[in-house]
Parts: structure tokens; sequence; C-alpha cells
């Protein structure tokens, strides 16, 4: 926190500079990793781009704060605004607040209510969850050919928590992977909800493999289900050359699964390359640039070949 | 002593009464069997009972909740309920596994300290440590403060998940000791519960201590009246089930080999669930843990039941739900009834 307010101090030095540049950056909450590890992103952009100054101010999940921070960025006359929204119904405020004053401002992560309206010189910049599921199953259905089984495979598909948008995305995503030509040779013979955790998903897989569900593939929602199947294969004594698993988030613990040969795919949302794209967003309204709308940072693919890129990235 | 006799005596008539719950339970029990073995007959060309990997994780998937169900059982015959077990298990579930983590894992929590490879008895004694703190403020403000046991435990369930949100910020930690997962390892969840069961199937039938919680359960002010340390009896209910509730997540740790902030979230609805199909009186004094193992077996088959279906689990809550309307229904139907009996 002091480490901001000196920042944030010497940034208002910095004001009368000519050529700096100055983006005031408001992130939802700090503590949260993943948030944190963004922000990381926009100082690391900041720190090797000359006369560029970042006023970053933790919100800490309060909308009200938010809404302040934004309009002092606007009193003290930054050059754009970066806003993580604490609550994405509530972003409209903030959007009026930096056109009335012809500030740039970008949404990053965290998809803004209006983002289809957004007017002149606002964006958002994330990640598109259909990505995620897409990658994941393409891969999977890219391993299934080399192992020979291109003319015909069975699926399982592990599906997160019902009410969740992401599981919902992602589970359409491999419905809409084996839609195409490419990958029509392969057919879902279970698909059911293990809730995102790992002791439903070593259960599930149980039941399955008890019930004699043959399958070549297991795609989960997400890494945590992917290790429970893992984890019941192995207690069930299921030949690891059988079959072929993948999840999504590339966690601490799916690396290491993969590392000691368990998982094959996994798919890592950038945190970081979030926060630099948001930079790089706003820099790019300022100096008068055309830029689209919404703003993709693609998700990456994790397999074992690449795996060294991601072992320090989350 | 002639008074808590004839306490004792009267409750025991009571439990004789209260017999054919646990027969609607066990009826219920056979007769979703039967037909789950009819449509898999039918329809999927093999038996759903007869396949030794499906009574096995039929059981073993629902352990966890079981030894949970079995500590809110006697809170519920006590008179009470038990709103905090899925948080209690989320703290101590955090708590223990920060100190079952093996070296092989660079980023084990407390590597810089050494406390790596520790023996199972420090996660297990600190886990459950965590798990009495919590039980010890559930039953000073049940039983001394007298705030009501939904106030006082919802107030747990809130707390205990904040601690184990804090504690990491969110993060989950993982890699335990080979030693630390044998507790959880193959049939050892389904051991475990049963030789809990038993234990406190004996205790509430047979010992003072399960006499005294019927008593109380049926008749607070009668039971005081002959006698019983009403305020201490109840203390140690609900450190019981706390503990319960530690051991369950211990079981639960080792069985995933990780702890995340959010684990046995509605577990305690769950556990409630179970005991309530069992025949379990929410209004206290009646039920048995053999009533609450049955409904904790007809979780088991309906979950495994449709996964066998291939089910969307839509319908499974649904069903989950319905069945658990039908069974307080029930319950107050045989209540009213055996009231006009009287």
């Amino acid at each position: 926190m002091k480490k901001l307010v000196i920042g944030a101090l010497a940034a208002m030095l910095m004001t009368g500079t000519a050529h700096a540049e100055k983006i005031g950056v408001s992130i939802a909450l700090l503590e949260h990793n993943f948030l944190a590890v963004m922000a990381k992103g926009m100082t690391d952009y900041a720190a090797k781009t000359p006369g560029l100054e970042l006023q970053l101010e933790d919100a800490q999940n309060d909308v009200a704060k938010q809404l302040d921070q934004v309009n002092n960025f606007i009193a003290s006359g930054v050059d754009a605004i970066i806003v993580n929204a604490v609550d994405t119904s509530a972003t409209q405020a903030m959007t009026d607040a930096a056109a009335k004053a012809g500030v740039p401002l970008v949404y990053v992560n965290r998809q803004p209510i209006n983002v289809d309206t957004l007017p002149d010189g606002q964006a958002f910049v994330a990640s598109n969850e259909v990505d995620s599921g897409t990658l994941e199953t393409k891969e999977i259905c890219r391993l299934l050919k080399e192992k020979g089984k291109g003319s015909g495979a069975n699926i399982v598909v592990m599906v997160g928590e019902l009410s969740n948008q992401a599981a919902v995305q992602r589970t359409q995503d491999v419905h809409d992977v084996i839609a195409t030509p490419d990958c029509s040779f392969m057919k879902i013979v279970e698909e059911q909800t293990a809730n995102w955790n790992r002791a439903q998903g070593q259960d599930l897989m149980t039941n399955w493999i008890a019930k004699g569900v043959k399958f070549d593939a297991v795609v989960a929602n997400n890494d945590e289900m992917a290790i429970g199947a893992i984890q019941a294969l192995k207690a069930a004594g299921v030949a690891r050359d059988s079959y072929v698993i993948g999840g999504v988030d590339a966690t601490q613990d799916a690396l290491i699964a993969m590392q000691a040969g368990d998982l094959d795919v996994t798919i890592f949302q950038d945190a970081h390359g979030q926060g630099a794209g948001s930079i790089d967003t706003a820099l790019k309204i300022k100096k008068g640039e055309k830029v689209e709308k919404k703003v993709y940072i693609p998700f990456q693919l994790v397999t074992p070949a690449n795996i060294g890129d991601f072992l320090n990235k989350n | 002593m002639t008074d808590v006799a004839a306490a004792n005596d009267m409750f025991t008539a009571r439990k004789r009464k209260s017999l054919p719950a646990e027969m609607n339970a066990f009826l219920g029990l056979v007769v979703l069997i039967l037909i789950f073995e009819a449509l898999g007959w039918s329809l999927m060309g093999q038996s759903f009972l007869f396949n030794k990997l499906r009574l096995s994780i039929m059981i073993t998937q629902v352990a966890v909740v079981g030894i949970l169900a079995v500590g809110v059982t006697q809170v519920i015959i006590s008179g009470g309920i038990d709103l905090s077990g899925g948080s209690i298990i989320g703290a101590t579930s955090m708590i223990a596994m920060s100190f079952a983590q093996s070296s092989v894992f660079p980023r084990a929590i407390y590597i810089e300290q050494g406390w790596v490879d520790l023996p199972i008895v420090i996660p297990i004694a600190i886990g459950l440590g965590v798990a009495l703190i919590c039980g010890i403020i559930n039953g000073v403000l049940v039983a001394y403060v007298k705030l009501p046991s939904f106030i006082a435990t919802l107030g747990m369930m809130v707390t205990a998940r904040g601690v184990a949100l804090w504690y990491t910020e969110g993060k989950p930690i993982s890699f335990p000791t080979d030693g630390f997962k044998a507790i959880g390892e193959g049939l050892m969840p389904v051991w475990i519960f049963i030789t809990v069961a038993v234990l406190f199937w004996l205790i509430l039938r047979y010992t003072l201590y399960g006499k005294h919680t019927y008593a109380i359960g049926s008749n607070e002010a009668a039971a005081r009246m002959s006698g019983i340390n009403v305020e201490r009896h109840l203390f140690l209910v609900y450190v019981i089930a706390a503990l319960l509730a530690g051991l369950a997540a211990l079981v639960l740790t080792a069985r995933s080999q990780t702890a995340q902030a959010m684990f046995g979230t509605t577990n305690e609805l769950d556990a409630i669930a179970m005991a309530v199909i069992g025949g379990v009186s929410l209004a206290g004094g009646r039920g048995s843990i053999l009533g609450t193992a049955i409904g904790m077996l007809i979780f088991g088959v309906i979950f495994s039941g449709f996964i066998f279906l291939s089910v969307d689990a839509y319908y499974q809550n649904m069903v989950k739900g319905a069945i658990i309307v039908g069974a307080v229904a029930l319950d107050q139907w045989r209540q009213k009834r055996q009231a006009m009996e009287i």
C-alpha cells in the first residue's frame, strides 16, 4: 500500500513533465492472485516504456471506492484510465464520467455490462471464454488422430457447476468442435457434472468405470475435475495409454500432473498478457489509433511440449 | 436417581415407537435399488447393484458427508441444528493440509520453516484442534449464551468459511505426504465412517450420554428436572459434532490430495437431509444413527444410479429435493399419528 502511495506521489510530480504519459489503474482486489499477476503485467509494461507512469489503486472490492478513484483520476488529469471492475453491472457511471471528460477508458478482465454500447475512446480487454474449451477440445482431437483413432473415438465430458457461465460455455465449445468435419470422428458417450470439484471428479469417473463406459478421451471443464479423474483411473488400474485427458486453468497441480505424464492438455489464461494488453490498448486510444471495442488476449494451450514456459506464471 | 430412571424408561418407550421411522427409510432404499436394478437390466443390460466397483463407490462417495451426518444427527436428536459442519470442513481441511505437505512440492507453504514431511499425527492433531475450537465456540454459544442453535452455527458457518478463505487467500494447498494420503485411499473412508457410525450408534443407544441426548431433545425442562446438567451436555454435543466435521475434513483432504477453501460447501445441508430422510425428527428426541446411515446410502444410490442411467444432473437435484421434502412430510404425518395415539 505504501508503495502505491509513493508511486502515486511520484506520478503526480511527473504530471508537469512534457512527454510523460500517465495512466490511472483501478484494480478490483489486488489480493486476488489472478488480478495481482495482471497488475504485474501492467507494471512490467510500464517499466520498459520510458515516460509512462502508472498510478495503481486497489478498489478493495468496494464499488463506491472504485468510482471515487476513477473520478480522482479524471480530476488529476490522467491521459487514460484502466478499470478492472468490482461490479460489472455498475460500470455505466464510470463510462459516463470518462466520456464526459474525454479521457480514454479501458476495462480489463471483467466484462462490463455496457460492453456493447461503449462510446468511442473506450474498450474492453480480456480473454475470450469461447477459446478455452475450443483450444482444449481441438488439441484432444489432434492427439486422438495422432494415436490412430481418427476413424472413431468415444469421449466423456466432465462439466463444472451447472449454474456457471464458464462451464456452460466450455461444454458448448466441446460440442461445437465435434460438429466440425475435422473432429466429427469424436463421439460424446457421457456428459455429467462434477461441480469443478476434485473429489466429485473422482466419484464420477469411478461410477463410469463401474458402468463399463469405454472411452478414448476425457474432456474436463477444469483441471481439478481432470485430476480427480486421473486419480480414479489410476486406482482402477486403467492403462494410461488407453486415454487422452485434458482440463482448463493450468493450475500448479495440473502442471505438476502434466510433468508426471498424467495430464495431456490444459489451457492457460494469460493474466500478465491481459494487464500488458490493457495498457497497450489505452496508449493506442490516446494516440488516436483505431482499436476494436473488444480486444482479446488469447488463451494459451499448454502441453508437455511447452510446459516449461508456464511453470512459474501462475 | 429414580427420576432419571423414569425419564430413561420413558425415552426407551419412545424409541421403540420410532423404529418404523428407520423402516420407512430402509424400504425407500430397497425400492430405489429395485428401480435402478430393473432399469439397469431393461435399459443397460447389466446389474446395478451386483457390481463390486459400483457398490464400493456408492458408499465411498458419501462416506465423508456420512461422518459429518453422524455428528449432525446427535445435534438434531438433542433438539438443535448444526449448520457449521460444511464450513468447519473447509477451515480444517486448509489448515491441516498445510502441515501435511510433502517436500516433493517446492512451493509447500511451510517449506522455509522446514514443516514438511511431518508425521501424520501432526496434521491430524492440528486439524482436530481447529475443529475443537469451532466446536467449543458453538457449544458455549448454544449451551451457555443460550443463542438459538440455528443462529450460533450460522455464525460459525460464515466465520469458518472466512477462515478457510483467509488462510491462503483462496489458493489451494496440495501434495500431501504418502502417509497422509493413506487416510483417504481406497475403502479407508468407508471403514472410518463405519467405525464412527457403529461407535455413535452404541453410544446413543446404550450410554448415559445417549440417554441424556434423547431426554433433552424430547423435553428439555423435564430433562433438567430429572437432574441432567443440560448446559454441560449440550456443550459436549456441539463439540463432538465439530470434531466429527474435522474428521470428515481430514478424510476428504486425504482423498482429494488437496485442500480448497470451498471444500464442504453445502455438505451441512446434505448431512441434515441424510438424517431427516433416515427418520431423525427435526423436533428433536427421535431418530438414530442407523436411520442416518440409511439416509446416506439413499444419497449414494441416487448419485450412482443417475450416472448409471446417464441422467442429467438437473434431474438429480430435483429428485433429491423431492425425496427430502417427502421424508419430512412422512415424518410430520407420523408425529401427528403418534400424538393421536397418546
